[in-house]
């Protein structure tokens, strides 16, 4: 922390005001934790998710245990196919940066499992509900882990 | 009287301070002390001992700069000694902390309980900063590496929205106008303004079809409400028999999956907490027809299609219908429920930790009566409370009525 200067001010009523400006920044190690199969599949270029050992039901965001009856999962790769549920063009970059505004993003249903993701579309047409789109894999090194991959319109809406 | 039993908990004491771009002559401590008193005072009382308990509402240790806060707050208004509990609840900070006083009160572990919450949302960081802490609130791993701003999982409820009922951009606009417009008559609003519909849809792109004019403020404020039992009143506050007694009718809260694209596609452009939330409410509060019985509605318009959608979710109109009553008065000032009287997020303004309390200072005055001038609602005897966490992964509706 360090302090970066002083302000000095009147307040309602005459009353002195005072003002300190103060910087902090922070650095962290983020685990991962549960979700670690899923960011390094990323990098063998496949979408992952998780199935329960005991019901089978299937999870995205994958989960370690079962909501349904607390059984612990396991991996599975996902087909990378789904389909649009609504579509919007943002025009500020994320946090992380590594996408120039504007750019398009939507709430993908993904193909086999319950469940999806809000992710981004490539290009500049806004998809519509309905539409198909499959994942694609981008060169180079992302921003962040999960910009390594987006999705691509691939047909119609119907 | 009233007795507690029935009622849950009366309503002593309200207060808060202005909503705020920034104070420059007041941190995040000193606006919830000038609440707190104002809360005090407003039910007669001279020193604060007679309290049993504190609860502090603040959502974001980021903006406030100060762990442990909670205790903090509480030796600034004076309840040192005291128990004190810290709430957060996101968007929902203020009205989950008057829910857990509730609960405190209801349980017979308290006789009263003032609830503190503030927060410095406004100018005390520059834009980016306050951007990339308040994106922390989206999921950090799944979430928020794609998107940085809420307009964008907003958009997309209200894009669904669109598709599936016939919504328009138009139809949210109006809401835009109409707290702006509200806001004008608050002296303590953040900025009230007379805009129009097309003013909204040509103001700078967020996320489509949102724009700048749809999106509600970040303030700088605090806000306090004192609850008690019926006993603990007539022994401790000589205001209240002065002027129309008020209640908690009833409270109630919901989940829903926090990412968005978790949600049923069916629900999607829904928020099925605030159905369940309200659900509880009115039932405690013995509502079974919203829009006939309920007189002001204070709803969480962190963005104007939110509000339309609440309309559809809290009950005060059909699934769908929405966009037609966003248009058509209904929920204006002189309508069936006057909605955000106060201003809203948009025109009072938004200090995360206070807004669902300042919600309840609305409510409670309106009901008094206090308001006067062309934002009281006349002759108000119920009004509600509605806020959310996110995009509606935790909902609190609070029910306030007149008791006698």
């Amino acid at each position: 922390m360090r302090v970066t200067g002083t302000e000095r001010n009147v307040g309602p009523d005459g009353r002195p005001v005072y003002l300190l400006g103060v910087e902090m920044a922070q650095r962290y190690r983020h685990a991962v934790g549960s979700s670690s199969p899923f960011y390094l599949g990323l990098e063998q270029g496949v979408l992952r998710a998780t199935r329960c050992t005991g019901c089978g039901a299937s999870w995205f965001p994958p989960r370690r245990f079962c909501e349904e009856d607390l059984t612990e999962t396991d991996w599975y790769d996902l087909p990378g196919t789904g389909t649009v549920v609504a579509a919007t063009r943002v025009h500020s970059p994320p946090p992380f940066g590594g996408i120039d505004p504007p750019y398009v993003l939507a709430s993908i249903r993904l193909d086999g499992v319950r469940g999806g993701i809000t992710h981004r579309v490539i290009g500049d047409e806004t998809p519509e509900h309905g539409a198909a789109v499959t994942v694609e894999f981008i060169d180079g090194a992302p921003a962040h882990p999960l910009l390594a991959f987006a999705f691509a319109i691939e047909g119609e809406a119907p | 009287m009233t007795t507690s039993a029935e009622s849950g908990a009366l309503v002593a004491g309200v207060g808060m301070t202005p909503f705020v771009g920034f104070r420059d002559d007041a941190s995040v401590r000193d606006m919830v002390a000038e609440a707190a008193r104002a809360a005090l005072l407003d039910a007669g009382l001279s020193s604060p001992s007679p309290v049993d308990m504190g609860v502090a509402a603040y959502e974001s240790d980021h903006f406030n700069r100060q762990l442990s806060l909670g205790q903090v707050l509480s030796d600034t208004v004076g309840l040192t000694g005291k128990p004190v509990m810290r709430v957060e609840g996101g968007g929902a900070t203020g009205a989950l902390a008057i829910r857990t006083a509730l609960t405190a009160i209801r349980s017979g572990e308290a006789r009263s309980v003032l609830v503190f919450g503030g927060e410095t949302n406004g100018r005390s960081v520059d834009r980016t900063t306050a951007i990339e802490i308040l994106a922390l609130s989206a999921d950090f791993e799944w979430e928020t590496p794609v998107f940085g701003t809420f307009a964008a999982p907003y958009a997309l409820m209200i894009t669904e929205h669109m598709r599936r009922y016939g919504t328009t951009a138009e139809q949210f606009a109006e809401i835009a106008v109409k707290n702006r417009r509200m806001a004008l008559d608050n002296p303590l609003a953040h900025r009230g303004m007379s805009i129009t519909v097309e003013d909204v849809r040509s103001s700078a792109p967020l996320s489509d079809p949102y724009r700048l004019f749809d999106a509600s403020l970040l303030s700088d404020g605090a806000a306090a409400v004192l609850l008690a039992t019926g006993d603990w009143v007539e022994q401790h506050s000589p205001t209240f028999t002065e002027r129309p007694p008020v209640a908690i009718l009833g409270s109630g809260s919901a989940t829903d999956r926090p990412r968005l694209s978790d949600r049923s596609e069916e629900m999607f452009p829904h928020f099925a907490a605030k159905r369940k939330a309200a659900a509880r409410a009115y039932r405690e509060a013995g509502i079974d027809n919203p829009p006939d019985q309920i007189d002001l509605a204070e709803v969480y318009d962190s963005f104007s299609g939110a509000e339309l959608q609440a309309y559809e979710d809290l009950g005060l109109c059909p699934v769908g219908h929405g966009g037609l009553a966003a248009a058509d008065g209904r929920f204006d000032q002189g309508g069936q429920v006057v909605v955000n009287p106060s201003g809203g997020l948009m025109g009072r303004g938004s200090a995360v930790g206070a807004t669902g309390i300042a919600q309840a200072v609305e409510v409670v005055s309106q009901i008094r009566d206090e308001v006067g001038g062309p934002r009281q609602v006349p002759g108000a005897r119920i009004g509600m409370t509605d806020t959310h966490a996110g995009v509606g992964s935790l909902s609190v509706v609070n029910v306030f009525g007149r008791v006698g």
